[in-house]
């Protein structure tokens, strides 16, 4: 009786452990360096637990895994990313959907402060990934981040999320016409401005399917 | 205007014939920028429709006997009072398409044998999302459902040499010695 | 059957970019860019603002393809979303003119076919056709180099054709006076 028992105890225990680990690993986290695979589902676990999401953290390890990247820095680079997740949660508040928060991580590694995700949440009504991702595209193309912050925060109340990339395409070109960086977005903003309205309207009428 | 005015505009206008070469990376940035719209649904037998009603519509000068023409107006007549009664509506979008919408990858390179798209939208595996050669044979296409999101990705060349999308913005932070590019895919 | 194998007219591309193969529009550009590229440089003065045109022209028709309700004859209704960006891209490219500083010498460069050097001739074919008024040179490129029917032209720009014809003759009287002033400098 008494082997019996121990018996379904240990096959009860191991069963136990094996499903534990098995829910607890990304199965896709396998194709890392050895070395990394515990520390990265690591982060990726708590970062669960935090209530942020997981998957951005995954698919920069797999990133780096596919770049052949070690293993450390792999485990740095997730590590970054997850703590830049948090900060833009404390900035964006609780509500944040995933994208908002990667878009947000992303801006403020660029070097925005969290002042600035915050303005721009009590500004925009609409989901603010797009002007987040318009904010870090732009200190990617050269202009202070400064400059950034306030042509983005001007048009974040009304522009779409359409005009917002064509803002960008518009400073992108300006800069590669010779302008200034910070002036090209100060012209660009102010244009937007004064046209989004108009385009918003011109551009649902010209994307509605098959009206004459 | 005299003889000689009259051969100056000819020549002038020979001058202005002449084909111009343009860039034809305009062709991967106006694709590229397609990509970046909601994907276009098969209209099918309602475009027809719409060419039809068009097509009988436009005014067109002909000449008939009279008999003739009473006997056309009364069919056209008949067949614009059956086509209105059945004119449908444009086609709605199903709720489901409304989260993804599909985008096209495009990238110049004329020698590769394969090139592959890899990025936060196939777990960066190679395997996932090979690129098809277009007309030319030197642009490499590949279209994706992408849900609202910021993406970062690269293309991936035989199986060795990354690189970024020229055409679109670059990854800031590159932290692991290769370029990669990022697509930010809005709500609206 | 991809679109390099077999030359498919206009109308069977843009009937499979409606039923939505969106890679069959890129044989279109390909098709139209170069011809409808000349018109762009030839309104515009720089490469820059043409290829800024001629991109938006094409995205546009895209877009709003399901209203090209004459597919075969795709390239003439292209030509008026392009007539129509020309006129809208040299406003705004006055406009940024103020804002700031460029090199006019470097921006307008046209590429010689053959890569040898630019003509006086050709200068000045040039620089006459940019002293033309817009409307001017407009009309007189559509009628002599594009080699547009009035009545396509009218319906690409909104203009009468009597309107166009004066137009035209204006633009030619025009150039052959400033032509004959840069002849006897």
């Amino acid at each position: 009786m008494r082997r019996h028992c121990s018996c379904i105890v240990s096959v009860c225990a191991l069963a136990a452990a094996f499903v534990a680990s098995a829910a607890g690993q990304d199965p896709r986290l396998a194709r890392l360096p050895p070395e990394a695979q515990a520390p990265v589902g690591a982060l990726v676990d708590s970062a669960r637990a935090a209530g942020l999401p997981a998957e951005p953290l995954v698919q920069r390890a797999l990133e780096g895994a596919t770049k052949q990247a070690p293993g450390d820095f792999i485990v740095a680079a997730v590590q970054r990313l997850a703590i830049d997740l948090g900060r833009a949660r404390d900035a964006l508040g609780s509500s944040a959907s995933p994208a908002e928060l990667s878009a947000g991580a992303a801006a403020l590694r660029a070097g925005a402060s969290p002042a600035v995700l915050t303005k721009l949440r009590r500004a925009r009504r609409q989901p603010v990934t797009m002007p987040l991702a318009v904010l870090t595209d732009l200190v990617a193309s050269g202009v202070p981040m400064d400059s950034a912050a306030a042509a983005v925060l001007t048009l974040a109340a009304r522009a779409g999320d359409a005009d917002l990339v064509e803002f960008r395409r518009a400073v992108e070109r300006d800069i590669a016409l010779g302008a200034p960086p910070g002036t090209a977005a100060a012209a660009a903003a102010a244009d937007a401005a004064a046209t989004a309205a108009v385009q918003v309207n011109a551009r649902a009428r010209e994307q509605r399917p098959g009206r004459p | 205007m005299s003889e000689h005015d009259e051969d100056v505009i000819e020549r002038v206008v020979s001058e202005l014939r002449r084909p111009v070469q343009i860039d034809p990376a305009v062709d991967t940035r106006v694709m590229e920028e397609i990509a970046r719209l909601p994907v276009r649904r098969g209209h099918g037998g309602l475009r027809a429709a719409r060419v039809a009603w068009r097509w009988l519509a436009r005014p067109r000068a002909i000449s008939l006997s009279p008999l003739a023409g009473l006997g056309i107006a009364a069919v056209f007549a008949a067949l614009v009072l059956a086509l209105s009664g059945r004119w449908p509506g444009p086609p709605s979008a199903p709720p489901g398409e409304r989260a993804t919408r599909e985008f096209q990858f495009v990238v110049v390179e004329p020698h590769a044998a394969r090139v592959s798209l890899v990025g936060d939208f196939n777990d960066w595996d190679a395997a996932r999302t090979p690129m098809r050669r277009m007309q030319g044979g030197s642009v490499w296409s590949a279209v994706v459902p992408l849900r609202p999101g910021r993406y970062r990705y690269a293309f991936l060349v035989d199986g060795r040499r990354w690189l970024a999308d020229p055409t679109a913005p670059a990854a800031r932070d590159d932290e692991f010695g290769t370029p990669s590019s990022v697509v930010t895919v809005g709500s609206s | 059957m991809g679109i390099d194998k077999v030359e498919t007219s206009d109308a069977d591309l843009v009937r499979r970019v409606l039923d939505g193969d969106t890679r069959a529009y890129a044989g279109l550009v390909a098709r139209y860019r170069d011809r409808l590229g000349r018109y762009a440089m030839h309104m515009l003065g720089n490469r820059e603002d043409a290829e800024e045109a001629l991109q938006d022209a094409f995205v546009r028709g895209y877009r709003s393809l399901a209203r090209c309700y004459e597919p075969e004859r795709f390239g003439a209704w292209l030509y008026g979303i392009l007539v129509n960006r020309c006129r809208t891209t040299g406003a705004r490219a006055t406009r940024r003119g103020r804002l700031f500083v460029r090199d006019e010498g470097a921006l307008n460069g046209f590429a010689h076919p053959s890569g040898a050097e630019r003509t006086e001739w050709e200068d000045a074919v040039h620089r006459a056709l940019a002293r033309l008024g817009p409307e001017y040179r407009e009309a007189f490129l559509l009628k002599h180099v594009e080699d547009l029917e009035y009545e396509t032209m009218a319906r690409l720009t909104g203009a009468g054709v009597s309107a166009l014809k004066m137009r035209v003759k204006r633009a030619r009287e025009q150039l052959q006076v400033i032509l004959r002033e840069a002849e006897r400098v």
